[in-house]
């Protein structure tokens, strides 16, 4: 089975869950922005959870099924159409027929879509998964988005194949954050507008990082200090005092202050925020970021409803 | 307002001052963060997804949902020279020093007061360290560049460094693993594939190599 990309969106990327484990080497995990979503897609077509989908970013794409396909569509809504007629409902599985061709617009909410396939996107892993890194040109289709004229190879489908929703998710807007490396190194200023204050998602952000405009925070030390090892989520502050949050695709280290990591459950909701969405940022303890963790999973594998 | 401080408590009876990077991201001060990161790899900690080597310490990725154990905390406390005793391994790296392959070596020497089949001696000369990796697969930040090369990066980076290409960033010497832009002064080239996504191990250095640099 094949998905044949007719028309690229802004910015279609091959994702599954990353690859961890390989920091020490400088490889970023990468995988799936919104993990939540991929995952939730996956167990709508039957897929096991590694299994790796279509990101799309703002603007989704047109793909044809010659053969038809089982996919689900999650993430971000970018009111997709079926040539067939037959509705495109997000967070449900979908039957495409041999010749069918589905059409993603802009996002309407959210801002990454997934496009889950019954039998996963068979493309070759590289270091153990099939994750797109733009920035080292490996993984995915050719390590770059897709682009039109693109043939994605689809594994072999599960039997019996679901046919199921699930319940859409709400949007989030407040990242809950664990203090940073740096964090009591900031003085009352600052850590009062990161804590208090409000953010928007410029529109200079990308998988590698979420650049955010905002109250100006004044960094320690001028914003520069020694190489220091992240994680996607870190907090980053640079001289010119506007935050980045490190994304998935981010460099695994970096020299500027950290004042705070969101926490592994809220990272996903990140990836929902288009240019120019409000976030801001609240204080958790460890323990409660380990609690939201196990909450955040138990959402993403709440029951399935079948059809 | 929350301060790091608030969340030293959990682990009491340690010696150094842990911080975090997110809750699944531990950050631990230490004098050979190479030896180090590979001790933790090695034993297999079961909440332990990776480490990695940094400038001064290492930071321990965890499985989300997990809390260090109190095995992963002793070996944390263990010093720097007993964390790791096996022999560092010596890498050598074919150079061409300076031209097309180096444009910023005549500058470097100049500053140091000196022509550049000099700078070229010294620098190979000299032999380094690989504290960790970093900005991309691949990339080994070197410690022991001589230090009258030592070099400030450039104030507006280069939108295009060719794979290959060892630059001095500070007190760093490094190679950059593929195309990329970079703002380190480039002062040779090599042909030596630094990272290979289909190589096991992809990366050509790892944290506490040993690296010469034999100029050709």
């Amino acid at each position: 089975m094949i998905c044949l990309v007719q028309a690229a969106g802004a910015f279609d990327v091959v994702q599954d869950l990353g690859r961890p484990g390989y920091a020490h080497l400088g490889v970023s995990q990468g995988g799936a922005a919104d993990p939540g979503a991929l995952i939730q897609g996956n167990r709508l077509v039957g897929n096991s959870l590694p299994a790796a989908g279509l990101e799309v970013t703002l603007k989704g794409p047109v793909l044809a099924f010659p053969e038809g396909a089982i996919v689900a569509l999650t993430g971000a809504d970018m009111g997709a159409a079926r040539d067939s007629g037959l509705a495109a409902p997000r967070y449900q599985t979908l039957w495409l027929h041999p010749g069918e061709v589905l059409r993603l617009g802009a996002a309407r909410s959210g801002c990454r879509a997934y496009v889950a396939f019954a039998g996963g996107i068979a493309t070759e892993p590289v270091l153990q998964s099939r994750a797109t890194f733009v920035a080292g040109a490996f993984g995915g289709l050719g390590g770059r988005p897709l682009r039109a004229g693109d043939r994605l190879p689809l594994g072999p489908p599960s039997f019996p194949p679901p046919n199921a929703r699930l319940p859409l998710p709400a949007p989030e807007n407040v990242a809950r954050v664990i203090p940073g490396p740096q964090g009591a190194a900031f003085d009352d200023a600052a850590l009062l507008h990161f804590y208090g204050g409000e953010f928007r998602i410029s529109p200079l952000s990308s998988r590698s990082g979420l650049r955010l405009d905002g109250p100006r925070l004044v960094a320690p030390g001028g914003g520069e200090g020694p190489s220091q090892a992240l994680l996607p989520g870190a907090v980053q502050v640079p001289p010119d005092g506007r935050p980045i949050v490190l994304g998935w695709d981010g460099p695994v280290t970096g020299g500027y202050p950290v004042i705070a990591g969101v926490i592994s459950a809220d990272l996903p909701l990140l990836a929902q925020l288009a240019p120019g969405s409000r976030i801001s940022f609240r204080a958790v303890t460890l323990e409660e970021a380990r609690h939201a963790w196990r909450a955040r999973l138990a959402q993403w594998e709440a029951q399935l409803e079948w059809l | 307002m929350a301060g790091a401080g608030g969340f030293l408590a959990c682990h009491e009876g340690f010696h150094v001052k842990l911080s975090w990077i997110s809750e699944r991201g531990l950050v631990v001060p230490h004098d050979n963060p190479a030896g180090l990161a590979r001790r933790v790899l090695q034993v297999g900690f079961p909440e332990v997804e990776d480490c990695a080597a940094a400038e001064g310490g290492v930071l321990v990725h965890l499985l989300p949902g997990h809390a260090p154990g109190a095995a992963l905390l002793k070996l944390l406390q263990t010093a720097g020279p007993t964390v790791d005793t096996a022999p560092a391994r010596l890498v050598e790296i074919p150079v061409r020093y300076g031209g097309s392959d180096g444009p910023d070596l005549a500058e470097l020497a100049a500053r140091a007061g000196m022509t550049e089949g000099a700078a070229v001696r010294l620098h190979s000369a000299a032999e380094y360290r690989v504290l960790f990796l970093g900005f991309q697969p691949g990339f080994a930040y070197l410690a022991g560049t001589p230090a009258v090369l030592a070099a400030p990066r450039l104030t507006t980076p280069r939108a295009q460094v060719p794979a290959g290409s060892l630059a001095i960033g500070g007190p760093y010497s490094g190679i950059y693993p593929g195309v990329s832009p970079g703002g380190w002064r480039i002062i040779g080239r090599t042909e030596r594939v630094l990272f290979d996504a289909g190589r096991e191990p992809a990366a050509l250095l790892a944290p506490g190599d040993r690296v010469r640099f034999l100029p050709l």
